[in-house]
């Protein structure tokens, strides 16, 4: 059914009983009246044939036909009336007045007969003439049959009229009726509008402010009227409304208060944590440079002859720094994961290279330690950034090596999900991973029982670089671990089909010459101390290195017509200058593209993102020698500036 | 002595009372006397008794079909009726089955017309089966008191209005003779109302004709011929021999005064009853 609102329920339940009582009434009036008027109408047609036959009775004893005939022409005269027919006993007309519309008559009895003629719809009165009755109450008569008490039928009269008048005064009435209805109801209709508005309005009226209320605009208030009916709804209402008003300013007050302490509790915090980076940032920047060329010296230190004792002592150094260096990466590497600047370039490779990379960088730290690692090959293809995927591995297996004394780390490959996914697990024969350590060992700077903070165990960086990695690259990575027994932590890759082998990367690693002798090598460094470590470095490997400050000074060997084959330039240079822009300078001076690499101690996500833009590869200091040197070699090979992208650098841990 | 009436009507019960008054008077004590209705008679006492008074026709008729050893006088009727009745159970008058009638003698009501209207020269009567055996005795009596008697038959279930007609337009008066088939109650009404609207007035035979309508009658009333019929009852139980069916001794002469006013005539009812009785007493 149709929702009525409350205004249509009012005007129906104000009409209905009015409806239904004026129908009630016209009806039962009407009708009673039309039963009136046809009775009266009948009893007038009785009246008539009545006193017609008593007037008769005299004309027909008397067989007076002219006096018969006097009287049916009187009645005629009578409204209504269409035919007078007077007829003796045996049926002879005796006297006929006006048209009769009948066609024949039925048997006429002793009895007044009254019906409605069919085809005329004339109303037929037949009355007898009987002779009237004298009491005579007499001697004379007894025994004597003279009829009795019934009278003696000397004739009939039959009356026809016209239902014309009845018929009309019904139409006139039943028209009055429903005028009167009809009027009744307007009038009903009118009154229930009107009084049903006063209720309705006040009901609307709170209505609506219950709604206003509802979508929150409590500052609403009802006008409170004297002859409200809803009078005290409204005054509820409003004070409802004002205790709610006050009750939400409070409560947004204390929202506000909370809120403003909140904020400041957050900037507190978010000023620690950009401390925290700055700091960071700031340290490895600061550390970097000394770093750098703390490593360069060692390196050189390294190749020139000494006894075993210091060898010995140059082994050690070497490991320290070595250990700085990764410190250092990690620091790097969180802070890039921190700063959103970690791309991800998912292509189809084969697993084979990552693994292949995985083993050459861990069998010698593995052997070191007297353990046995074994890198299971796969022929699988995987949808994944390489680069990404072996930062992960290295990082589980470097880690699974160092909590492992003894026995052996295995990487090893399963087909999983209906070979949709290649599981690469990495299992150890460690100490294991207590149950409740199993989640913190993903956070940040978190050691297991490595309260004394032992450097050689690394900052506690790595599985929180794994698991945020992973994530990077939509890889699940889980951890099943029993202390004492070992651990395995395994990462799923999707598989991909083998593309076609042509289409495959060039792998630069089998090198046409690893010499570097002769190689001539343009170092662009505003700091003393790390220029001269690099071309010590440089040189210990048979380079011929020049050195420059900067622009300025690099100008005027260029421009005597030295052409180097590469360029190794400092980011940041003394005077604003920066190593991007020099070495372009420089190229154009030359006139061609000179193979180039640029260093910096900087975390800047911005420069890393300028420096691949500007297809120029960005080592972060503190560089390894090793990295430089196969840096240097394939650039070299290439013959022109390399268009790899921006390398994630070292956390390896060799 | 048993007194059977037709039924118990005020009629019967005035004639029973004037009678028993009369017997009283003889010395005959009411206890002699049975008084039945004629319904009554076949389960009543069967004890002979010495006389049977039958008072109306219906009672006459129950006792004339009766085998009765005791004599019967027949009251209360009229003599067409007494007539018939001797017709039809084939008995003839007789000392044994006697009557005392109704209706007056012709004489007298000629008497009266000729006392009360002595203009009238010429009188009208309408003569039915019944009453068709006097048309001779009238003729005659009229004639003798210088009367012209226009007579018309009136058939069995013929209109009446065509020799009253002829009458009302021949005569000056209509003498109306008991005949039911003529006069009754319906007809009463019409024939009145011919007769005043011709001006001739109607000398009637009863007095509801004249309270109907009928300018006079004579008649008399229940009482005096129960009055009557006591002093022949007593003279028979006094041994006397009953004699034969005679007309009522005395009588009442009334007048419909507003008829007689609307015909401009005056009549005393008292007068004309004094004056009737005494032309009567006359040798």
């Amino acid at each position: 059914m149709k929702f009525l609102d409350i205004r249509d329920r009012m005007l129906l339940a104000a009409l209905l009983p009015v409806t239904f009582v004026a129908f009630w009434l016209a009806a039962v009036f009407l009708l009673a009246r039309a039963g009136d008027i046809d009775e009266a109408h009948q009893q007038r047609a009785r009246s008539l044939a009545r006193q017609v036959a008593s007037a008769s009775e005299y004309g027909m004893f008397s067989a007076n036909t002219g006096n018969l005939q006097a009287i049916a022409a009187g009645a005629m005269r009578e409204a209504d009336v269409r035919s007078v027919a007077i007829l003796d006993a045996q049926g002879n007309e005796l006297a006929l007045a006006g048209q009769a519309g009948y066609a024949r008559l039925p048997a006429l009895g002793e009895k007044e007969t009254q019906w409605n003629d069919e085809p005329t719809r004339h109303d037929m009165v037949v009355q007898p003439v009987t002779a009237s009755q004298v009491k005579l109450d007499d001697l004379f008569d007894e025994g004597v049959q003279t009829g009795g008490d019934t009278p003696q039928v000397m004739g009939h009269v039959v009356i026809e009229i016209s239902r014309q008048t009845v018929i009309s005064r019904e139409r006139d009435m039943l028209m009055a009726g429903l005028a009167v209805t009809l009027g009744g109801l307007l009038f009903g209709g009118f009154l229930a509008i009107r009084i049903g508005q006063g209720v309705i309005r006040p009901i609307l009226r709170v209505t609506d402010i219950i709604e206003r209320i509802g979508r929150g605009e409590l500052s609403s208030r009802g006008e409170v009227l004297p002859d409200d009916p809803l009078r005290d709804l409204q005054l509820g209402l409003n004070q409802m409304a004002e205790r709610l008003e006050q009750g939400r300013d409070e409560l947004e007050r204390r929202v506000a208060l909370a809120t403003l302490e909140l904020r400041a509790k957050k900037e507190e915090a978010e000023t620690a944590t950009l401390a925290k980076s700055r700091f960071l940032a700031a340290a490895s920047h600061d550390l970097r440079q000394p770093t750098h060329a703390l490593g360069m010296f060692v390196a050189r230190l390294a190749q020139l002859p000494h006894d075993q004792e210091t060898l010995h002592l140059i082994s050690n150094l070497e490991a320290s720094v070595r250990a700085l260096q990764d410190l250092l990466d990690a620091l790097l590497d969180i802070s890039r994961l921190d700063a959103h600047v970690v791309k991800v370039s998912l292509r189809a490779f084969p697993l084979e290279e990552v693994l292949e990379q995985l083993r050459r960088d861990l069998v010698p730290a593995a052997a070191d330690k007297g353990l046995q690692l074994r890198v299971r090959r796969s022929q699988l293809w995987v949808m994944s950034d390489p680069i990404l995927l072996h930062r992960i591995l290295l990082n589980l297996a470097g880690n699974a090596l160092r909590y492992t004394r003894r026995g052996g780390v295995l990487v090893a490959c399963r087909l999983r999900r209906g070979a949709e996914y290649v599981r690469i697990e990495v299992w150890d024969s460690g100490i294991g991973i207590a149950k409740e350590h199993q989640t913190d060992i993903f956070k940040e700077f978190f050691q297991i029982a490595n309260t004394e903070r032992d450097r050689s165990k690394g900052l506690g960086l790595g599985l929180n670089i794994v698991e945020r990695t992973a994530q990077l690259l939509g890889h699940s990575l889980e951890l099943t671990s029993r202390p004492g027994q070992g651990t395995r932590f395994s990462i799923e890759v999707p598989v991909v089909p083998p593309l076609p082998q042509s289409s495959m990367p060039a792998v630069p690693e089998v090198l046409a010459f690893d010499d570097l002798s002769g190689l001539k090598v343009l170092i662009i460094e505003d700091d003393a101390l790390a220029a001269r470590a690099l071309a010590s470095l440089l040189n210990s490997w048979e380079c011929q290195v020049r050195v420059a400050e900067g622009l300025a000074k690099a100008q005027p060997l260029v421009a005597k017509g030295y052409v180097p084959n590469v360029i190794i330039s400092d980011y940041r240079l003394r005077g604003g200058e920066n190593g991007m822009e020099t070495v372009q300078r420089l190229r154009a001076a030359i006139g061609r593209d000179v193979p180039a690499c640029l260093m910096s101690g900087d975390t800047d996500p911005a420069l890393m993102q300028s420096t691949r833009d500007a297809g120029l590869t960005l080592l972060h200091k503190p560089v390894r020698p090793a990295k430089l040197r196969s840096l240097i070699r394939r650039l070299v090979q290439e013959g022109g500036p390399p268009v790899s992208p921006v390398q994630l650098e070292g956390v390896d841990r060799e | 002595m048993v007194i059977v009436s037709s039924e118990g009507g005020a009629a019967y019960q005035e004639a029973a009372v004037a009678l028993l008054g009369e017997l009283e008077s003889g010395g005959v004590s009411s206890k002699d006397v049975l008084q039945i209705t004629a319904a009554e008679l076949a389960k009543a006492d069967a004890r002979t008794p010495r006389l049977y008074v039958a008072l109306g026709t219906e009672a006459a008729s129950v006792l004339a079909r009766s085998e009765l050893k005791a004599p019967v006088l027949c009251t209360l009727l009229p003599r067409q009726s007494f007539e018939r009745l001797m017709r039809e159970s084939g008995r003839r008058p007789s000392s044994q089955f006697t009557a005392l009638y109704l209706n007056q003698p012709l004489t007298r009501q000629l008497d009266l017309v000729r006392l009360a209207l002595p203009q009238v020269r010429s009188v009208g009567v309408l003569v039915g089966t019944e009453s068709q055996s006097l048309e001779h005795t009238l003729t005659e009596t009229a004639q003798s008191r210088g009367l012209k008697l226009v007579s018309v038959q009136v058939k069995p279930e013929g209109p009446v209005f065509v020799g009253l007609k002829k009458i009302l337009a021949e005569t000056e008066l209509l003498l109306a003779l008991a005949d039911p088939q003529i006069y009754n109650s319906s007809s009463i009404q019409n024939i009145l109302l011919a007769s005043y609207r011709a001006r001739v007035p109607m000398l009637a035979f009863s007095p509801a004709y004249v309270r109907a309508g009928a300018l006079l009658g004579v008649y008399s009333t229940p009482a005096q011929i129960g009055q009557q019929a006591g002093v022949i009852a007593r003279g028979m139980l006094q041994g006397k021999a009953l004699d034969l069916p005679q007309y009522p001794k005395d009588f009442n002469v009334g007048v419909n005064e507003h008829v007689a006013r609307s015909l401009g005539l005056n009549l005393e009812p008292q007068a004309l009853t004094e004056r009737l009785r005494r032309l009567e007493k006359r040798p």
